[in-house]
């Protein structure tokens, strides 16, 4: 039952988010455009604009979302999110450099290469060690590296313009998805997705503690690579189209946690499909609320509805 | 038959384990006692797999396991931790059933066969009344049954046991060793760290006596645990009239 509601409502966010925008179009209008008899104008407004912004959303909230359980599952800490491995850093690393080069095609590339290092740099640091406290040691220097690295190609950048533009790339948006970016990402998502999935067994086994997963047949190096590049993949290709959007890593999973419980076999999935459907939920907000000449990014408005919401259930669970 | 041949073994650049050679056969309950630091845990775990030995072969059945894939031991070896790290929110059943993870599917699922082999294992230890107990929510005596539970439910046929009854009362002890007696009896080698004598002497079909990382006596308790080992080992004597058995009041 529980189930049945997280999908209609991620459905009916996803849905609902082809009605926003500043055209005003009735549901046969929608209608029609999807399937591309609508007006030449209500088509494009659909098929291109309104349709690939609401699906590359949808995919990167859920990537998130399950990095954001995974981690949680692996480190046993419910505080842990995407950026502690670095790779949101690295990723916007890439694409700040990229903007600081004016190479305004090639930001996903560069976002993607960047969150590769990442990845490589934390395979090799954590490779041979078994501890989970060693990955996590990995990805905060990696991080405050990659963040070093931004704000030096940020001090040094060539006007103030391309300045500004890195700043507001770094805030997040998906005001200008196209199916391209929905064609990078959606596979590279997905991939990490089910990686992240098919670890969830032996992320539930870990919670009997290292040693006891390891007796019942867990090789911790093969999860640790999965994880890393799982993350990677979901972290990566995120960033590399809409920019750093924090908190739904960190906070989806815990909601889930509370109403499906702590299992991580469901709580991956289950996590996917809520940060996809929270992530267009947001998306339609700042859709509300950007007016002509203003936006409000959408990294800082997930954060604003998810940080009220997580602080009363942090809240309330201590008093419990 | 589980065969220990010249096993160097330990953390770092240091062996714990130095040059150890033992055999256990089926049916055996042995007892590994020693001082602290003897290396008693650092031997269970490379047999356990969670230690890679420097040097020296395990064998089970003329098989070396160090070719054996992680999957493939956990199948055949049994490993009880002896701190109680069990996620703690999480429901008994589950707990039992992770014994099962060398055998599940790629999401998690377990056959039919998995889970009467799982009520078996709630059935022997008495805990299939807290199966949808939350396992911070039970007694230090019921979160060891319910993790002997888990080691149980793997049914392996080697089931190493470090210290399963430390900080447990007298008669959780006894209840404890019982069932270790139990698993041994049916057909199953168990080694198990003890620091409780007493029961060792009592429970166990051999004992292995530790000091500095070597085996310095083993046999049968009589004979291992006599007045000259036991000041040696432990610089303690041997108590007047020998270890007397404890039992269960009813």
């Amino acid at each position: 039952m529980k189930f049945t509601i997280l999908i209609i409502c991620t459905l009916s966010c996803v849905i609902f988010s082809l009605f926003i925008g500043t055209v005003d179009l009735s549901f046969i209008d929608v209608l029609k455009a999807l399937l591309g008899r609508g007006t030449d104008t209500n088509n494009i407004i659909i098929r291109e604009l309104r349709l690939p912004r609401s699906l590359t959303g949808a995919v990167i909230g859920a990537g998130l979302g399950a990095s954001g359980a995974a981690l949680q599952g692996y480190t046993r800490n419910p505080l842990a999110a995407p950026g502690i491995l670095g790779f949101t850093a690295c990723a916007a690393l890439g694409a700040v450099i990229a903007l600081y080069f004016g190479f305004y095609k090639w930001i996903p590339l560069a976002a993607l290469s960047g969150t590769a290092i990442g990845a490589f740099l934390i395979l090799k640091i954590s490779g041979n060690r078994k501890s989970a406290s060693t990955l996590i040691l990995a990805g905060v220097g990696v991080s405050a590296l990659a963040t070093a690295l931004t704000g030096l190609t940020m001090n040094f950048s060539p006007n103030p313009w391309a300045l500004s533009e890195m700043v507001y790339w770094l805030m997040g948006s998906l005001s200008d998805s196209q199916f391209v970016d929905l064609l990078i990402c959606a596979p590279l998502t997905i991939i990490g997705i089910i990686m992240l999935t098919l670890i969830g067994p032996d992320l539930k086994t870990l919670s009997l503690g290292e040693e006891t997963a390891v007796s019942l047949g867990v090789s911790l190096g093969r999860l640790r690579a999965i994880l890393i590049i799982g993350t990677a993949l979901c972290v990566g290709s995120g960033v590399a189209i809409a920019g750093a959007i924090g908190f739904i890593g960190l906070f989806i999973p815990h909601i889930i946690r509370l109403i499906f419980g702590s299992d991580p076999i469901k709580l991956i999935p289950l996590s996917a499909i809520s940060g996809a459907g929270f992530l267009v939920f947001a998306d339609i907000i700042s859709r509300y609320l950007t007016g002509p000449g203003t936006q409000l990014y959408l990294g800082i408005l997930t954060s604003l509805i998810g940080v009220p919401f997580f602080l009363y259930l942090a809240i309330k669970e201590t008093k419990v | 038959m589980i065969h220990i041949n010249n096993l160097l073994s330990g953390y770092g650049p240091c062996d714990v384990i130095q040059n150890i050679s033992a055999e256990g056969k089926q049916g055996e309950l042995i007892a590994l006692v020693g001082a602290n630091g003897s290396g008693k845990s650092t031997l269970l775990k490379t047999l356990a797999g969670i230690i890679t030995p420097t040097s020296g072969t395990i064998n089970y059945l003329g098989k070396e396991l160090a070719g054996f894939s992680s999957r493939k031991r956990a199948k055949i070896i049994s490993y009880l931790a002896q701190n109680r790290e069990a996620y703690p929110s999480m429901p008994v059943y589950e707990i039992v059933e992770l014994g099962r993870a060398p055998y599940r599917g790629s999401l998690g699922q377990i056959s039919s066969t998995g889970k009467d082999i799982i009520e078996s294992a709630m059935v022997r230890t008495k805990t299939q009344a807290l199966k949808d107990r939350k396992f911070n929510n039970l007694s230090g005596g019921e979160q060891a049954r319910v993790l002997l539970a888990r080691a149980l439910a793997v049914d392996a046929p080697i089931i190493l046991a470090d210290e399963p009854i430390s900080a447990l009362d007298p008669a959780f002890q006894i209840s404890m060793m019982q069932a270790l007696q139990r698993e041994a009896k049916k057909g199953k080698i168990v080694i198990t760290a003890l620091h409780d004598l007493s029961l060792a002497s009592q429970f166990s079909s051999k004992i292995w006596m530790l000091k500095n990382g070597k085996i310095v006596a083993k046999g049968v308790p009589k004979k291992v645990l006599n007045a000259e080992n036991l000041k040696n080992t432990f610089q303690v004597k041997l108590p007047k009239g020998g270890f007397k058995a404890l039992q269960l009041a009813n």
